[in-house]
């Protein structure tokens, strides 16, 4: 009994993270209708913003998460203002490869500025811990957690009780209908995919306290994003939120089961996946598009 | 301005120019390995080739025959499979297993290969094929990466079933002109592929996949069975990209999940489609071949290669990657209907035309 709480903590945690990549993910798929290839290469720019802080500047890696989201925030606004926006209305396969695009130039000019190095980010009370059992539950990564939640909070407060979230999910919901009402269609396109890119950039923060990261280290993180917004459901914060940390429970037990180790983790975050979509389309609780 | 749809005479003349330059081109390729056998040489004709330009034609030739494959689901039927990489790797490995486990002869092997990627698409193809849009593309993507997963990591009893990490080794045939064999090998296959989409386009089956394209509930309404014709053409693109997996593990000799379970080539085949024209006959042969030589040319191992100003040699790989990255984000943002436009005499490569494909596509 003991073990089984052990992996459902372990499993929280781990789903913490992913509740962090994924909410930004899920809100411009849901709004845009853009699966953003590239979410994992904006993640890593976002660690890297915090590992270049800590060891130049000495700031506390959590101090710089709003550093990470208000520059990504930036970078995300200019991408989807001057790029993606023309070809919002192509076939969807157009938005894939354009986002694949990005991801390759978004990965090879870090492999340009910080070589293929690993880098971790350790902050003086990175050893520390909670007891539990045989393992140590470290401090860093509750506040992951603590700080995912905070984060898809207040994306859900942006969303739902700001005029700027309800213009969001008006484009969301109906395009024309939103533009028809006055709503500046550019504007609120890059603003969602500014928020998207915010939200990548404060998990990749988070995600250098955690493990060592390296330019490509994101990829993995764009597949699991999708898995994770599949499997909450498209269209709501609270579905990506329950999806996180169902994932990373999921990832837990399997990976603790005798025989499977972590080489399958790809195939079974694959497989979940396609079942999801199989047997329920919109998600465990998500709304039908 | 609101002609420029229509071609105008030096419009024309200029793209009959640029076909027949493009075929001598084609014709000198495929002619010019003929000079390294002994007999050319014996008789004093000069070596026109050489084992760098073997290996770059064969992987255009093979790139050719994934682009075209993909073309029958993506272009002619509208679902975008981003996992086709998939069948290469399960005919590459199909290939491998039959000739180094089972001794089966090479020729053999090569024609089951693509028998074993229909079998795999067509099994995954009746749940996979209820999904559209993203949902197919990303779920056609997860199966490719998790068979790759499974290939090298599946063990029974402790004993790797697929060489495990290590990959495959074959047995090395020996044949006079191994190169060359292996190329016009390539190129049959790319033949192949060519001849069945042509055959595709013109046929009941391909309106029938065209119309699903269009508009699957309408297509279902005028009598088209569209599951049956959906894991069809999933299951004939499975099987040419299977083919060229088994041919490319006899080429190559050596495979692993790496070689034969790139992500990447998910994506390239995609963008030549794209690139060349999606679900015409040759766009996505033209769509191969120049970006095959582009990517090849920026990675640095064609010969003529040119220094990329200010980038120093070790960097260059890298650099290339974002050139790439650059090139896919202008071409989709600025000619989302392919460069085959052009050459298929639809509309000219104007800045009229530029202007209107972006403005239809953007807010």
């Amino acid at each position: 009994m003991g073990n089984l709480a052990q992996l459902v903590i372990l499993g929280l945690l781990a789903g913490g993270v992913y509740v962090a990549v994924g909410v930004g993910f899920g809100l411009v798929w849901g709004v845009l209708n853009i699966v953003n290839l590239s979410h994992g290469a904006l993640v890593i720019v976002g660690g890297y913003l915090t590992w270049q802080l800590f060891t130049a500047f000495h700031i506390d890696p959590f101090l710089t998460l709003p550093i990470d989201a208000i520059f990504l925030f930036a970078v995300g606004y200019a991408v989807q203002r001057g790029v993606i926006n023309r070809v919002i209305r192509a076939p969807l396969l157009f938005t894939f490869l354009l986002t694949f695009g990005l991801n390759l130039i978004v990965i090879n000019v870090l492999l340009l500025l910080f070589k293929s190095d690993f880098r971790s980010v350790t902050p003086s009370y990175s050893g520390a811990g909670i007891e539990l059992g045989p393992v140590v539950i470290p401090y860093t990564r509750l506040a992951a957690l603590a700080v995912a939640l905070a984060l898809a909070g207040g994306l859900a407060f942006i969303l739902n009780r700001t005029r700027t979230g309800l213009a969001i999910q008006a484009v969301g919901a109906d395009r024309d209908a939103a533009q028809l009402v006055g709503i500046d269609l550019r504007h609120t396109y890059a603003l969602t995919f500014g928020i998207g890119a915010a939200c990548a950039g404060v998990a990749g923060g988070l995600i250098s306290l955690i493990q060592a990261i390296t330019p490509t280290a994101g990829e993995p993180y764009t597949l699991q994003a999708f898995v994770v917004v599949i499997l909450g459901g498209l269209g709501r914060v609270s579905a990506t939120v329950l999806g996180g940390l169902l994932f990373g429970l999921i990832e837990v037990f399997a990976q603790s089961l005798p025989g499977s180790g972590s080489v399958y983790a790809n195939a079974i975050a694959f497989g979940l996946l396609v079942l999801v979509l199989v047997v329920r389309p919109q998600g465990l609780i998500g709304r039908l598009k | 301005m609101s002609f420029s749809s229509l071609p105008d005479a030096s419009g024309k003349r200029w793209r009959r120019i640029f076909l027949y330059i493009g075929a001598a081109v084609l014709l000198y390729a495929l002619l010019a390995p003929l000079t390294s056998l002994e007999a050319a040489q014996g008789a004093g004709v000069p070596l026109l080739t050489d084992k760098l330009w073997f290996r770059i034609a064969t992987i255009i030739a093979m790139f050719v025959v994934m682009a075209s494959a993909w073309n029958i689901m993506g272009g002619l039927t509208g679902y975008s499979a981003f996992g086709n990489v998939a069948f290469f790797g399960i005919g590459a490995y199909t290939c491998a297993m039959l000739v180094s486990r089972a001794h089966w002869p090479l020729f053999l092997a090569i024609a089951v290969a693509p028998v074993t990627a229909a079998i795999f698409a067509s099994l995954i193809g009746v749940p996979l094929l209820r999904l559209r849009g993203h949902y197919f593309a990303v779920a056609s993507l997860g199966v490719s990466v998790a068979v790759g997963e499974i290939v090298q990591n599946l063990e029974i009893g402790a004993k790797p079933v697929f060489g495990g990490a290590t990959g495959l080794f074959l047995p090395i045939f020996r044949f006079d002109n191994r190169d060359l064999l292996f190329f016009y090998l390539m190129v049959a296959a790319a033949a192949l592929t060519v001849g069945i989409t042509w055959w595709v386009l013109r046929s009941r089956f391909g309106y029938g996949l065209i119309a699903i394209r269009e508009n699957e509930e309408a297509a279902a309404v005028m009598g088209v069975n569209t599951t049956a014709y959906k894991v069809a053409a999933f299951a004939l693109s499975a099987a040419l990209t299977g083919l060229a997996g088994g041919i490319f593990a006899q080429w190559n000799v050596f495979i692993n999940q790496e070689n034969v379970f790139p992500i990447e080539y998910n994506v390239q085949m995609i963008l030549m489609a794209l690139v060349g024209g999606a679900g015409t006959l040759f766009g996505p042969v033209a769509g191969a071949i120049v970006l095959q030589v582009l990517i090849q040319f920026l990675s640095g191992s064609l010969p003529i290669s040119a220094d990329i100003p200010f980038v120093p040699p070790d960097a260059r790989p890298v650099v290339a990657q974002v050139i790439l990255g650059l090139l896919l984000v202008v071409t989709v943002v600025f000619v989302p209907r392919g460069v085959i436009d052009f050459f298929g005499g639809q509309s000219r490569l104007s800045l009229a035309y530029l202007k209107r494909s972006l403005r239809e596509t953007s807010v």
